[in-house]
């Protein structure tokens, strides 16, 4: 085994937690089951990242089967990556039915046209989703296993999710994807997390969404059980309005949880009590991110709540019915209304 | 006398004449007039009844906002003092009603649908179901502005939504459009509880390869005869059906897919659900 293996094989194991690495390793099937058994998972991670790879050296396992190790960890637990969403725009004809082994062998064949030396792995995990991992080289250097890129595409759906893509791979993967997926344009969605399975939820809807002609008592059931006759609840129909408009924006249950969300304002500052800086003629850039464990629901909550306005503002509602959460906003026009910079989204 | 002196007898003649011609006269205008009196009275009849007949039609407008309000027990109270035959009045109303609302529904070919939004937009439903039960409902919101838009859905991704709205050309047709996603959807719906129930009742059979938008399967089976293994595809061309378009059997054994009744099998694959076709196959003996 050399060096390179090594390294990434440490590097693996490390980002493996202790709980799921015996898990994992089964999963592998590379070391034999008396490997397996004789490896003491009590050992500090230092110490068992030695044994293993005392083990895989003895199995002489190359660089090939350190990446599908890696690729089984990325796939089960897809949450360490940032991952940004692509979105496939004007399917050709045939889009519809492109499937699996055609798409495999297209997009294996187009990125190596493209870039001479790389590696790629494809595998189709149980939900139909494909997981495509990239370890790209140049012309003159073999592929680094360091910094692989992973995607993960659905067949027949518009949308790829990347992880770390650097500017010059980007139009070469797009390229590759667009040739194999028969779509003409590819672009960015604008929608980035930590949590794979949240993004995707997002974009795909996958989440319980909420339209008007859904039973309104579904709505009441959830709140107190038994009205107590004695209590009038003052503002029983504007609450109930409220947290109707709030699920019908936001959805209903348990939402995807997206973390972050960035406004980037471009926009002219527009204060009436603040002359100095309503007379600048240039616009006034301001970032605006909003940061949380489960963004959508936290809204929502505002929403039910009355601490945002219902309906919901469009910025607000933008993220999950574009399902991006990086918004740039500039005027549309000189008479926009203050301090609220809607428009372009 | 002393005139008719003066005049001449000729003249008086001529008044005799014009007198006696005046008394035939007088009983035919008298008769004009009565014709002319009872055109009056008929007329003021017949103004009578149309008096009626629109006091009638308010009413029943104020009953028909009031069944569309479904608050028709307070108005008909305020009516029963009016009117005599409220009873009759109220069923007309609710008549009229219902014929509206089964002329709406044709109209919109049979699928719920609801304003919302200030009358700004409409919300459909679509159910889908396969050999009758209900499986999943999808909504779809369209915005009623002078190009119609959709703005909000839960139809999955993999249905090509837009695509479906150019091609029935959803601006001037929305029933159409309606119908061909129904149709889409329903055949989606349709093919994935056939994998469903292919999973669940098969268990020797394996499903060796399937998609999401499930237009493609490809199961692997055990043929009795010589117990060897048979890798059935099945390709759903057509996304509007839930039978599939072509059925290919691949074998180790070349001639067994060439065998008449495995040819028959091909046959039966494409005319019956996949669930149905292999419980066929299974009770016949031919597969395990």
């Amino acid at each position: 085994m050399d060096d390179k293996s090594k390294q990434l094989l440490q590097r693996v194991i490390r980002r493996i937690p202790i709980q799921t690495l015996k898990a994992t390793l089964e999963k592998w099937g590379r070391l034999t089951a008396a490997q397996q058994q004789s490896i003491d998972f009590t050992q500090s991670k230092r110490a068992l990242t030695d044994t293993v790879i005392d083990i895989c050296e003895e199995n002489q396992l190359s660089m090939k089967h350190i990446t599908e190790l890696e690729m089984i960890n990325v796939i089960d637990s897809p949450n360490q990556s940032m991952w940004h969403a692509l979105q496939l725009i004007d399917p050709g004809d045939d889009a519809q039915t492109v499937e699996f082994i055609q798409f495999k062998k297209q997009f294996k064949s187009h990125l190596v046209e493209l870039v001479r030396h790389v590696s790629i792995k494809i595998k189709k995990h149980t939900d139909e989703a494909i997981w495509i991992r990239i370890a790209w080289g140049d012309s003159y250097t073999r592929p680094n296993h360091m910094k692989p890129t992973y995607a993960v595409h659905h067949l027949q759906t518009p949308y790829v999710f990347v992880t770390t893509l650097t500017s010059k791979q980007k139009p070469l993967l797009s390229q590759a994807l667009l040739l194999s997926t028969q779509y003409q344009t590819i672009k960015e969605a604008n929608l980035s997390g930590r949590k794979l399975t949240a993004i995707r939820d997002l974009l795909m809807k996958q989440y319980q969404q909420m339209f008007p002609n859904s039973f309104p008592s579904l709505l009441t059931e959830t709140k107190e059980n038994v009205p107590d006759p004695h209590k009038v609840h003052e503002q029983a129909g504007t609450a109930s309005t409220r947290g109707r408009l709030a699920c019908e924006t936001f959805g209903r249950g348990a939402l995807p949880q997206i973390e972050t969300t960035v406004y980037k304002l471009d926009t002219k500052y527009k204060d009436p009590t603040n002359q100095t800086m309503s007379e600048r003629s240039r616009p006034f850039k301001c970032v605006v991110k909003f940061e949380s464990k489960n963004l959508l629901e936290s809204l929502r909550h505002c929403a039910t709540s009355g601490i945002v306005s219902t309906p919901v503002a469009q910025l607000l509602s933008s993220i999950p019915k574009k399902g991006r959460n990086f918004f740039y906003v500039t005027d549309t026009d000189a008479a926009s209304s203050s301090q609220r910079p809607a428009s372009q989204v | 006398m002393d005139t008719v002196l003066s005049k001449g007898v000729f003249s008086h003649f001529g008044l005799l004449e014009v007198q006696a011609r005046n008394r035939l006269i007088r009983p035919q205008q008298s008769s004009r007039v009565k014709e002319l009196k009872a055109e009056v009275a008929a007329l003021k009849i017949k103004r009578e009844q149309l008096k009626a007949e629109i006091q009638t039609h308010k009413t029943l407008q104020k009953l028909r906002l009031s069944v569309d309000k479904q608050s028709i027990d307070k108005e008909v109270e305020e009516m029963e003092e009016e009117f005599a035959d409220t009873e009759l009045l109220k069923l007309m109303a609710k008549h009229s009603h219902i014929k509206d609302l089964i002329y709406a529904h044709h109209l919109l070919g049979g699928y719920n649908i609801i304003k919302t939004n200030n009358d700004k937009a409409v919300c459909v439903s679509l159910a889908t179901a396969y050999e009758g039960f209900y499986l999943d409902t999808y909504n779809l919101e369209i915005d009623l502005r002078s190009v119609l838009r959709i703005s909000h859905h839960n139809i999955p991704p993999f249905i090509p939504l837009n695509s479906l709205a150019e091609q029935s050309n959803i601006q001037t047709d929305v029933k159409a459009f309606l119908e061909l996603l129904s149709l889409h959807l329903n055949a989606y719906a349709g093919r994935k509880q056939q994998l469903k129930l292919v999973k669940e009742q098969f268990k020797s059979v394996e499903v060796m390869e399937s998609n999401t938008l499930c237009t493609l399967l490809v199961l692997m089976f055990t043929a009795s005869t010589k117990r060897t293994p048979v890798l059935c595809t099945l390709d759903y061309s057509d996304h509007t059906k839930s039978l599939p378009t072509r059925v290919l059997f691949e074998c180790e054994d070349s001639d067994l897919p060439n065998s008449p009744e495995w040819k028959e099998h091909c046959s039966l694959l494409m005319e019956t659900p996949v669930h149905k076709a292999l419980m066929i196959l299974r009770n016949v003996g031919d597969i395990i």
